[in-house]
C-alpha cells in the first residue's frame, strides 16, 4: 500500500444555497471495499458523482494513483478508469441486454459498422459472473425493458463492468436487489477486489456494510468526520461520528409546554378532536403502514432518503394506487382514489419536487395560488371575480410573507424559497385539515426556512393535522411533535416528544437497536 | 414585521418587448399597408371589412382550437373544419329555407358536434389516444358520417334570417357577422381568463402533473375542451351556411391547418399553458390578409400557396426567436 489508488481532498459544492459538500476528504487504496457513510444531506452522492464525473466540484482535487486527475464530465471519468453504478438507472428499457451493456462502447469493425457478434460476447463476459442473479439463464437478447427491478439492476452494473474499471462506485446498487441477487453481487464485488479494484459502497443497509466493506469514511455536512477500520469499530461509533458533538436540542413538545401550555397543546379551536388514523396502508413500495395523528400534531417521517416516506404521503393524497389498507378522517374514511377526492375532503399536499408536481412556472403567481380554492369562491363553481381572487391571493402573500413584484409575473420569477411558500399558500386558502407536508424546506434558504416552520408550527396550532417528510433531521427535531422512522417502506420505529434527537433519529434511520446507541 | 411586502415591479428595468399579440398585429397592419401601396385600394374601407367577414370564419373556428392547444399534452384538433362542414349540412337540410326551422336546426347541428368533441375527448383521455391521431382517424369518420346523411348531395338551404343576420349590414356598414364573431370573442376571453374552466385549462396545459396534486379535475378539463372545440366549429359551420347560403360537401375542410396556424401566430404555446384568444383572433387576421394580398397580386395559385408557406415560416421562427429571448 504505497500511493492510495484514490485520495481526494478540499471538495466543495455549493447548490444554491446550500454547500452540499464542504471541504470532503477521502483516500482510499486498490483492493480495498471502502463504504462512504453519513445522514441525509451530508454528500454522499455528491462525492460519488464527482469521481464519476456528473457533477463539477466548486474547488477540490482528485488524485488517481498519485496523478491529478481532472475530471470534467463521464468521459473523463471513463476514460481514468471510473465507472459509477446509481439507484437511478441508466438502462434503456427499449434496448436489449446485450445492447445496454455495450452502450458507449459498441465494438465496431471497418467503417463504423456494429460487430454484433463481438457485442454479445462482450456482454455476456460481463454478465457471466451474475448468471446466478438471473436464475441460471442470461437474457442477452431480451429487451431492458422485460426484466425485474432487481435484474435490471444488475445489468447495471455489469454495464459498469464492461469498462473494466479501477475505481467502481456502487451508490445504493443493492437498494432494489433480493437477498440472493445480493449475495451473488458481493461475490463479483469481493472478486474485483481480489483483482486489485477499488470499490466504493454505499448503501442504507449498515449490515451490508459490516458484511462487505474493509473500511468506512463517514461524511457529515460536507466534510469528513473520519474514516474507521470496519473491523475495529462498532455501530455507536459510527453513529457518534456521523452526528457529531452536535448540542442536545429540546424537542418541540417539550419547548412548548415550557412556553406556554393553554394555547396550543391543549386543542384547536376550530375541529375539536380531530383524528387521522391510518391502518394496513400497502402500496407498491409501502407495506403494512398504520398509525394515528391526532390535529393539532405534526407528525414527522424520518429515516433515510427514499425509503416510501413520499410514497406515504401520496398515497394519502390519492396519488398512489393502494392496494390495502384505509385511512379515516374523524371516524369517516378518506377517499384514496384520487387527488380530486382527497383534496376535496379536506387533505393538502405539499409535494417534495415542486418544479415537476407543485407549480405551475410559467403561471402568474395569482393562479398558482388561486387553483386549488377557486372553486369556493366562483359563482355557479365558474365564474371567477377578479376582485375576489385578487383580494385572496393578496392576504395569502401578505400572511406568508411571499415577495413578489406582481401577481400577474410568473411565479418561474421568484426564489425557491418564495415558490414553496406559494405552493403551501395555495392549500392555505383552501382550509385543509390534513396538511401532508413533503421535505418542504428542500433547496429553500436558511432564513425562508424558518418562516416556512412558522407556518407548518401555526397550521398545526390552528387545528390541522400535519404530517412532515423532511430529509434534515435538524427539522424533524424542531418542528415533529413525534417522529415516524420509515425503513424500506414500513415504519420500524416511532419516538415520541422526548425521545427525538438528532442522534436518536440517525441510529433509528440505521435500524440500530436503541440500546447500542447511547 | 408587517413590512410592505410587494416590491416595485421589476419591468422598468427591462426594455420593453412587444408581446407575440402586438407583433401579429403590427404584421396585419403592415400586410395592409402593403397591398395598398402594391394596389391602390387594397386598404378601402369595403375592402377591409370584407376581408374580416372573410377572416371571422377562421377566427370562430379557431375558438376551440386555442382552447385545445393551451390544454397541452400535443393537444390539437385536425378535426375542426370537417365538424364545421358536417354541421353547416346538417343546419342546411334541417332548415330548408324556413325561418321557423332555425332554432331546431341550430339546436341539432350543434348537438351533433359537441357529440364528435365529446368522442374527441373520451378518446384522448380515457383511452390515451394521441390528440393528433384521434383527431385525425375523426375527419375520416365524420367525412363517412357526411356522406351517409347525405347520400352523396347536400340539400337544403339556408333559413333567409340566418342569411340576413350574417351578411346584414347592421351599423357603419358592417355585417352582423362581425359583431357575431366579436360576441364570441369575447366569450372566449371570458371564458380563458375569468372561468374555474380557463384556469384550469391553463394549469392543465402548464403541468399536468401538479394541476392532477392540486386537484384539478384534468380529465373532465381536457374532455371538456375538445367539446367546446367542436362546438365552436359548428357554430362557424352555421355562420359559413349564412354567409354561401347554399352547401357543398367540403363547404369548411379548408380551415383544418390555418386553424392551428392563427393560434400560433397569436403566441399561444403549441405545448400548451402559454396563451389567449386576442391573439388567435389577430392571428386569423394576418392569414386572411395575406391571403388578399397573394391574390390582388395575381400570383398563379400554385406560387401563392409557396408564398403563403414561406411566409408562414418566416413568421413563425420570428416568434420562437422572441420566446428564447424572453426566457
Amino acid at each position: 500500500m504505497s500511493t492510495p489508488l484514490l485520495e481526494m481532498s478540499g471538495v466543495r459544492k455549493r447548490y444554491g444555497g446550500v454547500q452540499a459538500l464542504d471541504g470532503a476528504e477521502l483516500t482510499a487504496v486498490r483492493g480495498e471495499v471502502h463504504a462512504l457513510l453519513g445522514p441525509n444531506g451530508s454528500g454522499k452522492s455528491t462525492l460519488d458523482k464527482t469521481l464519476a464525473g456528473t457533477v463539477v466540484p466548486d474547488a477540490g482535487t482528485i488524485r488517481i494513483d498519485g496523478a491529478e486527475a481532472r475530471i470534467g464530465g463521464p468521459r473523463d471519468a471513463h476514460a481514468l478508469g471510473v465507472a459509477a453504478v446509481y439507484q437511478q438507472l441508466s438502462i434503456v428499457g427499449d434496448l436489449t441486454v446485450t445492447q445496454n451493456v455495450v452502450l458507449g462502447l459498441e465494438p465496431a469493425r471497418r467503417f463504423g459498422f456494429l460487430d454484433q457478434r463481438a457485442a454479445r460476447d462482450r456482454a455476456g463476459a460481463a454478465l457471466e459472473r451474475f448468471t446466478a442473479a438471473f436464475a441460471g439463464r442470461l437474457p442477452l437478447d431480451r429487451p431492458a425493458s422485460a426484466l425485474g427491478p432487481g435484474e435490471r439492476q444488475i445489468v447495471e452494473v455489469a454495464k459498469a463492468l464492461a469498462r473494466r474499471p479501477r475505481i467502481l462506485v456502487l451508490d445504493e446498487a443493492t437498494a432494489s436487489l433480493h437477498k440472493e441477487q445480493v449475495d451473488v453481487l458481493f461475490d463479483v464485488v469481493r472478486e474485483l477486489r481480489a483483482d486489485g479494484v477499488l470499490v466504493l459502497f454505499t448503501s442504507h443497509r449498515l449490515d451490508e456494510v459490516f458484511a462487505l466493506c474493509d473500511r468506512a469514511t463517514v461524511l457529515r455536512n460536507g466534510r469528513t468526520a473520519g474514516t474507521v477500520e470496519l473491523a475495529a469499530t462498532d455501530e455507536d461509533e459510527l453513529v457518534r461520528l456521523m452526528v457529531g458533538d452536535a448540542p442536545h436540542q429540546a424537542p418541540r413538545a417539550a419547548r412548548a409546554g415550557a412556553a406556554g401550555a393553554g394555547s396550543a397543546a391543549e386543542g384547536p379551536v376550530s375541529s375539536p378532536a380531530a383524528t387521522l388514523e391510518v391502518r394496513g396502508l400497502t402500496t407498491d413500495r409501502l407495506r403494512d403502514v398504520s398509525f394515528t395523528v391526532r390535529s393539532g400534531e405534526v407528525l414527522g417521517l424520518g429515516g433515510l432518503q427514499g425509503q416510501g416516506q413520499s410514497e406515504l404521503l401520496l398515497a394519502l393524497f390519492g396519488g398512489a394506487h393502494v392496494g390495502a389498507g384505509e385511512a379515516v378522517l374523524d371516524g369517516r374514511p378518506l377517499p384514496l382514489s384520487s387527488p380530486v377526492k382527497a383534496a376535496r375532503a379536506g387533505v393538502a399536499l405539499v409535494p417534495g419536487d415542486r418544479g415537476r408536481q407543485g407549480m405551475f412556472a410559467v403561471r402568474p403567481i395569482q393562479e398558482n395560488l388561486s387553483l386549488a380554492s377557486m372553486h369556493r369562491r366562483a359563482t355557479a363553481r365558474l365564474a371567477l371575480r377578479g376582485a375576489a381572487e385578487r383580494g385572496a391571493a393578496t392576504a395569502m402573500v401578505e400572511r406568508l410573507r411571499i415577495k413578489i413584484g406582481s401577481l400577474a409575473d410568473p411565479v418561474s420569477t421568484l426564489s425557491g424559497g418564495n415558490q414553496q411558500k406559494v405552493v403551501i399558500g395555495k392549500w392555505l386558502l383552501d382550509r385543509p385539515r390534513v396538511v401532508l407536508l413533503d421535505d418542504p424546506t428542500k433547496g429553500v434558504d436558511v432564513a425562508a426556512k424558518e418562516e416556512i416552520y412558522a407556518i407548518v408550527r401555526g397550521l398545526a396550532d390552528d387545528g390541522a393535522v400535519v404530517i412532515l417528510n423532511s430529509s434534515d433531521n435538524r427539522e424533524l427535531t424542531e418542528l415533529s411533535d413525534r417522529v415516524l422512522v420509515v425503513f424500506e417502506g414500513t415504519v420500524v420505529e416511532e419516538l415520541d416528544a422526548e425521545a427525538i434527537s438528532e442522534r436518536r433519529l440517525i441510529s433509528s434511520a440505521l435500524r440500530l437497536g436503541p440500546g447500542e446507541t447511547l | 414585521m408587517s413590512t410592505p411586502v410587494v416590491d416595485t415591479p421589476r419591468r422598468g428595468l427591462t426594455a420593453w418587448r412587444p408581446g407575440p399579440v402586438a407583433l401579429a398585429g403590427t404584421v396585419a397592419v403592415a400586410l395592409v399597408i402593403a397591398g395598398e401601396i402594391v394596389s391602390p385600394g387594397f386598404a378601402g374601407y369595403g375592402q377591409l371589412v370584407n376581408l374580416m367577414r372573410v377572416a371571422a370564419f377562421l377566427g370562430v373556428i379557431a375558438i376551440g382550437q386555442t382552447i385545445v392547444i393551451i390544454a397541452g399534452g400535443g393537444g390539437v384538433d385536425l378535426s375542426v373544419g370537417k365538424v364545421a362542414t358536417f354541421s353547416a349540412i346538417i343546419g342546411s337540410r334541417v332548415m330548408a329555407g324556413d325561418d321557423a326551422n332555425i332554432v331546431p336546426a341550430v339546436a341539432l347541428a350543434l348537438l351533433v358536434a359537441a357529440a364528435i368533441g365529446l368522442v374527441n375527448g373520451l378518446g384522448v383521455t380515457l383511452l390515451r389516444i394521441p390528440p393528433f391521431v384521434m383527431t385525425l382517424g375523426m375527419i375520416g369518420v365524420v367525412q363517412g358520417l357526411i356522406l351517409a346523411y347525405t347520400g352523396g348531395q347536400a340539400e337544403g338551404r339556408a333559413a333567409p334570417a340566418l342569411t340576413s343576420l350574417v351578411n346584414g349590414r347592421v351599423i357603419l356598414d358592417l355585417p352582423g357577422l362581425l359583431f357575431l364573431w366579436l360576441l364570441l370573442g369575447l366569450l372566449a376571453v371570458w371564458l380563458l381568463r375569468r372561468t374555474t374552466f380557463g384556469w384550469s385549462l391553463f394549469a392543465v396545459g402548464a403541468n399536468r402533473t401538479a394541476a392532477e396534486l392540486t386537484g384539478v379535475r384534468v380529465n373532465r378539463t381536457l374532455i371538456l375542451a375538445y367539446v367546446l372545440s367542436a362546438t365552436f366549429a359548428g357554430l362557424a359551420g352555421i355562420l359559413l351556411l349564412g354567409y354561401t347560403e347554399s352547401v357543398f360537401l367540403d363547404l369548411a375542410d379548408q380551415y383544418m391547418l390555418p386553424s392551428v396556424a392563427a393560434v400560433v401566430i397569436g403566441g399561444t404555446l403549441l405545448a400548451g399553458g402559454i396563451g389567449g384568444y386576442a391573439g388567435t383572433a389577430v392571428g386569423a387576421i394576418v392569414l386572411t390578409v395575406l391571403q388578399g394580398l397573394l391574390t390582388t397580386l395575381d400570383i398563379g395559385g400554385a406560387w401563392r400557396t409557396v408564398v403563403n408557406g414561406v411566409v408562414l415560416l418566416v413568421l413563425l421562427s420570428l416568434y420562437g426567436r422572441q420566446r428564447r429571448l424572453r426566457s
